[in-house]
């Protein structure tokens, strides 16, 4: 089978097992993304695959040919691989063109600097042959780089967090070409990442790697987001509103109503987990969708954010305030505008998981990068108990 | 695919047999994707799911018989391909007509034999080798 292929690999530095019996294949023309919070392992892993790491336990095939085992290292330069970092590694005294032209050695210079030009057009870079990569923008760059790695026709590629070095808006320009580019190579692609809406937006299949290198869930980003396995997958794709409670008659009760336990047995512990935009708010008619099914809730604040807007909300019936809950509203709704409103929760959006706190890995707030840095801020500070909000607040003064 | 790889090879008859002719199943329904195969897939891809169903039975089944000690972790392993069959089988009743699902199925097809079926098999290779099935 072309592609990738790698069974039962583990490896340590020392006494800390950063990677435990991976097993993943990477099919010709398809596109897999690691994604996972820092030190889990994902960049390991990458390094195995390209033999700049020696494998300690398991086998690594690519198109076939065993590149690795324990007694087995292929050198890199034998594996037929491309390799495409955060920093673009370009080459500052060589111009475009001799820099995606570097990798055909052996190649007579003119058919050598043909294909370079080829691989040049494809990311539309033709016309900067002669530049140097300090001419270039962070963009460009990339593009060069994705050119290079292409250039030998390699039978894997490898792609080390190849956007993280890239603005928002040209991120997500980027990132739509190197798409394209690898869709019509047909090159099997080995993606590292920690931002989870770059691995959806990439990936046609997904292995969340936890602490301690465990794959603890892989399908594709459907499948990863609406179906989370666990706790950590369901919060590494971004805030969670949580709500705790013991599962009685197969029921947890939430202050939205009872939520399915999801096969729990009664009097175990258990935590209702919701996305922002799982809490779905109504407005409008004389009871604001409470016939509905929702709840009356309070408003207490609201930001808009580009397309969405981010709202803080207490249940209405909760006078003593105890928890608040964040919700993602479309642009279109405006709290502030509305009358009585009422809330639900969307069955999608929301999941239920033991409470018992032996999460494989907590993705810190750092982690989830498919937050805004506002949005982020604005939660990290929202998020704090008030009791505990309050008491910083008084030792402050 | 066509065939299987040699880092895929289980070296038990049964189970290789089985893993070719859902690696054969795939591929046509992948021809029918591409247009170089005339049949459906809505007809084709139940049929597969049906097989692998099958073999999940018998290789469970085999499993037991050489007291594997992990059978009921392979058996959850299998249980939990349950939602993925059931989307493969949403994307192939679409995949006749919308082009976006049929080379959404190429893809899930293609991850659910080689991913989920044959890489998950070879954790107990050497234990079945052993036993001379």
């Amino acid at each position: 089978m072309e592609g990738l292929h790698i069974h039962g690999a583990a490896h340590a530095y020392g006494d800390n097992q950063v990677l435990s019996k991976i097993s993943m294949v990477v099919p010709g023309g398809e596109l897999v993304c690691l994604l996972g919070p820092s030190g889990c392992g994902k960049s390991t892993l990458l390094r195995l695959a390209a033999g700049l790491e020696v494998l300690q336990e398991g086998s690594i095939v690519i198109d076939d040919v065993t590149v690795a085992t324990k007694e087995l290292h292929v050198p890199p330069e034998q594996r037929r691989i491309g390799l495409m970092f955060q920093d673009y590694a370009l080459f500052p005294h060589l111009n475009v063109i001799d820099n995606v032209s570097f990798g055909l050695l052996g190649m007579a210079r003119a058919k050598a600097r043909a294909i370079a030009r080829e691989r040049l057009d494809q990311v539309e870079l033709a016309h900067l042959t002669e530049a140097f990569p300090h001419m270039l923008s962070g963009g460009m760059q990339q593009r060069v780089a994705l050119a290079r790695a292409l250039a030998p026709e390699p039978k894997l590629l490898l792609l080390d967090e190849p956007f993280s070095g890239l603005d928002t808006n040209m991120r997500a320009s980027i990132r739509q070409m190197t798409l394209n580019v690898l869709k019509q190579s047909g090159v099997a692609t080995l993606m590292v990442t920690h931002d989870p809406e770059e691995a959806m937006f990439m990936a046609d299949r997904i292995k969340i790697l936890g602490r301690g290198g465990k794959i603890l869930q892989s399908g594709d980003s459907h499948e990863i987001y609406y179906h989370p396995n666990n706790e950590f997958v369901a919060r590494l794709f971004g805030f969670m509103n949580t709500i705790k409670g013991t599962v009685q008659n197969a029921m947890v009760q939430t202050p939205f109503g009872p939520v399915p336990a999801n096969g729990f047995a009664d009097g175990e512990p258990a935590q209702v987990l919701i996305r922002p935009e799982g809490i779905v708010l109504s407005s409008g008619g004389q009871d604001g969708g409470e016939s509905s099914g929702g709840i009356p809730v309070e408003v207490n604040s609201t930001h808009l954010l580009g397309h969405f807007s981010v709202a803080s909300l207490k249940i209405a019936a909760d006078r003593n305030g105890a928890q608040e809950f964040y919700v993602r509203v479309h642009k279109e709704f405006l709290p502030e505008l509305a009358g009585r409103i009422t809330a639900r929760i969307d069955p999608e959006q929301s999941f239920v998981f033991a409470d018992d706190a032996t999460v494989p890995g907590e993705p810190m707030l750092d982690d989830l990068n498919i937050l805004s840095p506002e949005l982020k801020t604005l939660l990290s500070t929202g998020l704090e108990p008030q009791d505990k909000v309050q008491k910083q607040a008084e030792a402050a003064e | 695919m066509s065939e299987l790889s040699k880092s895929f090879e289980m070296e038990c008859e049964i189970l290789d047999r089985d893993h070719q002719e859902l690696m054969q199943q795939i591929d046509k329904i992948a021809a029918v994707i591409d247009g170089n195969d005339d049949g459906r897939c809505a007809k084709l891809t139940p049929e597969m799911i049906k097989f692998a169903k099958q073999h999940f039975t018998r290789e469970e089944a085999l499993l037991i018989k050489v007291g594997y000690p992990d059978v009921k972790k392979h058996a959850a392993h299998h249980q939990n391909l349950d939602h993925k069959m059931e989307t493969i089988l949403e994307l192939a009743a679409m995949a006749d007509e919308n082009s976006l699902a049929g080379e959404k199925l190429k893809s899930a097809l293609k991850f659910f034999l080689a991913d989920d079926i044959i890489d998950a098999d070879l954790d107990f290779k050497s234990f079945v080798k052993d036993r001379d099935i």
